[in-house]
């Protein structure tokens, strides 16, 4: 008994640390948090992606030792991209009002009378001895820009950059499967094949469950973003 | 162990070169920059009304429009995929952000929601002003090194903590709901478009 306590208390203060270690690193980093969000989101939508395979038993063997490393490349390519791009907008935008390139007209009052000296270089924090109204104002807008640049990173990288990124590499996965299907359809039917139409990936009609297959090798047919 | 070879890397030669080159690098970048100071009153409202409004769920809401206004073109103008992969593509990419985004907005939004109302503080009250009664359940998810609920701080520690929980909720409902519904919406707009060429499987 006295060890279940114990250990209820041990979990009761983990979780607290973990309350307390959010409040502190979040709170007044917004944009962190976000860019630090969506990379989890990815990471859990590609981990239920791979699970998915993992227990679905219509899939044979053979064929999940191939898709399971192609989803591990899907979720890096994914994970990357967000994490590289989205965070280095986020770095930006907050390194600009640290470092006083971006003020707001009372920030600007506050470093001309403080003297601070290097504004605009990456070293200078003008936030360091902060506090009080200043400080508040600071953070608002430090905030707020920081929403601004990481939000625009993640559209970047989430509709721009990782779409053709992940097109290229799906297109190059698309041809590669299709060549092996055609390849295992010529040595399971012998049946002579009009040159014009031996030159094409695709000898018959495919059905809608086809397409949404071959769709799904594409960027946009990959793991839900959640 | 670990910490002992991190401070040997970072002691490095090698390691201390590049950090300068690469300082070097960000300082120049950021050089280019002109020193600004924003005077308009408008754009200085705007930054603070983003900082205080917009989290997870309208980021969520933002990114779905602006994908609605770029996949579906990244995905038609992919010449290296024949016609209909390409229609399918974009009617599943379609289906997908609608699908994404309502289930990915609602969702986030409940569990801030819920986060919000099982993290009370000393200082909380209710809508007539009263101070809230803090039990167990309405103070579950308070940290205790928040001083008041009205901080922006404390804002963004719910919005966050609810996100995170509702990363884990909707791992569940991608399967649940996403997936399905992307799966039918993709048929609809299929169909609504024409259909595909040479499908003798409809």
């Amino acid at each position: 008994m006295t060890n279940l306590s114990n250990l209820a208390d041990l979990a009761s203060q983990k979780f607290m640390s973990c309350k307390n270690y959010l409040y502190k690193n979040y709170g007044e980093s917004p944009g962190k948090m976000l860019v630090h969000t969506g990379v989890l989101g990815w990471i859990l939508s590609s981990a239920a992606q791979v699970f998915a395979i993992v227990i679905n038993d219509k899939i044979p063997a053979k064929e999940k030792m191939f898709l399971i490393p192609q989803e591990f490349a899907d979720a890096a390519i994914n994970i990357l991209s967000f994490y590289a791009v989205t965070n280095s907008f986020t770095s930006v935008g907050n390194k600009l009002v640290k470092s006083g390139k971006l003020l707001t007209p009372k920030l600007k009052k506050y470093v001309d009378e403080k003297q601070i000296q290097d504004i605009g270089k990456i070293t200078t924090d003008i936030s360091s001895g902060m506090t009080g109204d200043i400080r508040n104002e600071f953070m608002k807008f430090k905030g707020g820009v920081s929403i601004i640049f990481s939000t625009v990173g993640s559209i970047l990288s989430c509709n721009i950059i990782t779409p053709i990124l992940r097109n290229q590499y799906a297109a190059k996965k698309q041809k590669e499967i299709m060549a092996m299907r055609n390849e295992k359809s010529r040595a399971n039917e012998p049946v002579q094949v009009p040159k014009q139409i031996a030159n094409e990936f695709v000898y018959k009609p495919l059905s809608m469950n086809d397409y949404q297959k071959m769709a799904s090798l594409k960027f946009s047919g990959n793991n839900l973003k959640i | 162990m670990v910490s002992k070879i991190t401070s040997y890397f970072k002691d490095s030669y090698l390691y201390k070169k590049f950090q300068a080159g690469s300082r070097i690098a960000r300082q120049a970048f950021y050089d280019v920059i002109p020193n600004k100071v924003i005077e308009n009153e408008k754009i200085r409202n705007g930054i603070t009304w983003v900082n205080k409004e917009i989290s997870t769920p309208e980021n969520r809401l933002i990114l779905g429009a602006t994908a609605l206004m770029s996949q579906p073109f990244i995905d038609w103008h992919n010449k290296s995929v024949d016609e209909n992969t390409r229609k399918v593509s974009v009617c599943r990419t379609v289906a997908k952000i609608v699908a994404g985004t309502f289930t990915g907005y609602f969702i986030r939004k409940g569990c801030i929601k819920a986060i919000d109302k099982w993290s009370k503080l000393p200082t909380s009250v209710d809508k007539s002003g009263n101070k809230i009664k803090l039990t167990r359940l309405n103070t579950l998810f308070s940290p205790s090194n928040a001083m008041s609920d009205l901080s922006d701080a404390f804002m963004q520690y719910k919005n966050a903590l609810g996100t995170i929980v509702a990363l884990g909720v909707m791992t569940i409902t991608n399967f649940l709901i996403d997936a399905p519904l992307t799966k039918y919406l993709t048929n609809k707009f299929v169909v609504a478009s024409g259909g595909l060429k040479h499908d003798k499987s409809k």
